[in-house]
């Protein structure tokens, strides 16, 4: 059972100095600033951005292909749609999509790798049962994520909000593998015995011992989590499958504009990719620091 | 190797402990064929789970009862859900997952044409993508403070930043729309040019069987980007994982006892590189799996036609049986891959070897 646990995911990346005193380093600053801007510009825009689109988002405001201008600052797409507008309106539906699945694939993680953790020793069917589980949740994590994406979007229909369960489901796995971790770590510590002996009932116990002692790592794996839900939904849309097609959709707009791309019309395919990034890399910088900071 | 069987007499003591001194891979590979049942189950009830009738949207709304009939029977919906789940079981142990509901043909056969250029051109990238990552490690290896250790590390960073599929677009705008390097995005050889008769059902290795050099050579120039692509989009996932193993590896205590005792500076590097690799191995199994998952993204974006050109039709067609298929045969190659990494991992480290309790270095 061990043998199948990768090295830890934990966010342990650059050992910081032993020597260094808890005081600010200053090349902390710039970089942590400008991802923190970023990423509150995104989630601005994600509130705000359909009310500031220059055009309609959804409708054919223009003629096919026209490179940005100043009537249309991002061109419009191969089928005269604003790429713009089209950007601003998608922050709401794709920054959306990734932080409900992620709060609720955190949850439900959470609840999971409580529920196999504490469960997984004893005897009986629901012992049994936890080991399923937990050899389950190992055997998911081999699978690749847009492959079970791929299906699951498929059978469950097309909306925001199934796109949002069906995102959850697929990454609780690693929240839930993490969780477990730590509940094997903390079960037998003797802070929960003497909780036990106090009287304390164990759903009591779990709730107030267990879950503050075992839940920091997948809390703090919160962000790799928005970072792999929001490359997953694009990823979907890429390849067709989520929300239909005159939806803002970054993934989406970004496979429309591949094929404006291939005869050098970037800015399609541009707009909707930078944005991604943009996001996305944000987040995973601010994770970097926010992690670094407080493991060091 | 396995720690060498002392050749005693065979009696049945010493078969049995043999038997038990190999059980620790033994068991993982018996026990593969269930897991990927139970990972098969897991996808039938899926597909019982849909809100609403499969069967009725994919009829249509004004068929016949007879095909509507038709349809469920096809789809393995007929019947109690007891019947349908060992019709659906003693198909899939006869590696028969059921015909197509679009095109009637035996998904099993569809896939099998498919995969072999899926597996090849996944395959190709995961070496060059294991070769490069190695190579950069290096660079951190040899002198971490250098400018181009700083690169190296601040690449492995970018890690999921930037996706796969915009890197592709990203590459086809680059080189094929403005500089004009490599060849259109669509399909696997020149246009016109005949593919030989499948020998192994891999273009490229049939065209060097078939003595094809020209088809080669065109298979080549077409994979060159998706390839590229890849690689600089994965690397830094297994880049971050090296590193991060190497690091320590290079601090720790049998370094220093190297570098002290005068050991060449290359054997100081092989001895890092033997004891950081073990763990990382692991996750070389994860790495292959969202490989796999990008090289159905991006043969999508090159319109190269392999497994993933066939799911994504699936899910256009709401050809259930096709996508039972497709999620069944990707989740089997993912396990045995992730299989063949564990056990690896075990072989270098016998530490971690279920049931080992070995102390930490």
């Amino acid at each position: 059972m061990t043998s199948t646990l990768p090295p830890p995911a934990a966010p342990t990346d650059t050992p910081a100095p032993p020597t260094a005193a808890r005081r600010p380093r200053p090349r902390l600053g710039v970089g942590t600033w400008i991802a923190a801007a970023l990423l509150g510009l995104v989630l601005l825009v994600a509130v705000i951005g359909p009310l500031i689109a220059p055009h309609d988002p959804t409708g054919v405001v223009g003629l096919p292909s026209r490179p940005p201008s100043g009537e249309h600052w991002g061109g419009t797409d191969s089928t005269g749609m604003d790429v713009f507008s089209r950007t601003l309106a998608g922050t709401r539906i794709d920054v959306a999509i990734a932080v409900f699945s992620t709060l609720l694939a955190t949850a439900l993680g959470i609840v999971v790798g409580l529920a196999v953790g504490m469960n997984e020793s004893r005897r009986g069917p629901v012992g049994m049962a936890a080991r399923g589980l937990s050899r389950l949740l190992d055997l998911l994590q081999a699978i690749p994520v847009v492959i079970i994406g791929l299906v699951v979007v498929s059978f469950f229909g097309t909306s925001t909000v199934t796109m949002i369960l069906a995102i959850a489901v697929i990454l609780m796995p690693i929240q839930a593998r993490l969780t477990r971790t730590e509940v094997l770590r903390v079960r037998g510590d003797a802070y929960l015995d003497a909780a036990r002996q106090a009287g304390q009932h164990e759903l009591r116990v779990i709730v107030k011992h267990v879950l503050p002692n075992s839940v920091r790592p997948a809390l703090l794996n919160v962000s790799v989590i928005l970072g792999i839900s929001i490359v997953l939904t694009a990823a979907l849309g890429f390849l067709g499958v989520g929300l239909p097609p005159p939806t803002p959709e970054w993934g989406s707009m970004i496979a429309h504009g591949a094929g404006d791309a291939a005869v050098g019309k970037w800015w399609s395919a541009g707009f909707p990719a930078a944005a991604l990034c943009i996001t996305v890399a944000s987040a995973s910088v601010l994770t970097h620091r926010f992690t670094v900071n407080r493991v060091g | 190797m396995t720690p060498a069987v002392p050749t005693a007499a065979p009696d049945a003591a010493s078969l049995l402990a043999a038997v038990r001194r190999q059980r620790w891979w033994a068991l993982r590979v018996l026990v593969l064929p269930i897991h990927i049942l139970v990972f098969a189950l897991i996808a039938f009830f899926l597909v019982r789970l849909i809100p609403g009738d499969p069967a009725r949207a994919i009829a249509g709304p004004d068929a016949t009862p007879e095909t509507y009939e038709a349809v469920r029977a096809q789809l393995g919906l007929d019947g109690s859900i007891w019947t349908q789940l060992g019709h659906y079981v003693s198909g899939l142990v006869r590696f028969d997952p059921g015909t197509s509901i679009t095109n009637g043909r035996p998904v099993f056969d569809e896939l099998m044409a498919r995969l072999p250029g899926t597996v090849e051109l996944a395959v190709v990238s995961f070496v060059i993508l294991v070769l490069a990552s190695l190579l950069l490690s290096l660079v951190v290896v040899l002198a971490p403070r250098s400018l181009d250790a700083r690169i190296v590390s601040g690449y492995s960073q970018a890690a999921g930043a930037v996706p796969d599929f915009v890197v592709g677009v990203i590459g086809i705008l680059l080189f094929y729309a403005t500089l004009q390097v490599v060849p259109a995005p669509n399909g696997r050889t020149r246009p016109g040019l005949q593919e030989p008769d499948p020998i192994t059902h891999f273009p490229l290795l049939d065209s060097v069987l078939a003595g094809r050099f020209a088809v080669t050579s065109s298979i080549l120039s077409h994979y060159l980007l998706p390839i590229v692509v890849l690689v600089v989009s994965l690397a830094p996932l297994l880049l971050k994982q090296l590193l991060g193993a190497l690091g320590p590896a290079a601090e720790d205590r049998a370094t220093l006892f190297r570098i002290a005792t005068g050991t060449p500076r290359r054997k100081v590097v092989v001895s890092i590189y033997r004891r950081a690799l073990p763990p990382t191995i692991a996750v070389f199994g994860t790495i292959f799996g969202t490989l796999l998952g990008g090289t159905v993204i991006i043969e999508q974006l090159f319109g190269l036609g392999g497994l993933g050109t066939y799911a994504v039709t699936a899910v256009a067609g709401l050809d259930f049986t096709a996508l039972q298929g497709t999620l069944v045969l990707v989740a089997a190659i993912s396990m045995i891959v992730f299989l063949l990494s564990d056990v690896t991992t075990m072989l270098l480290d016998p530490r971690r070897r279920p049931g080992v309790r070995g102390s930490g270095s």
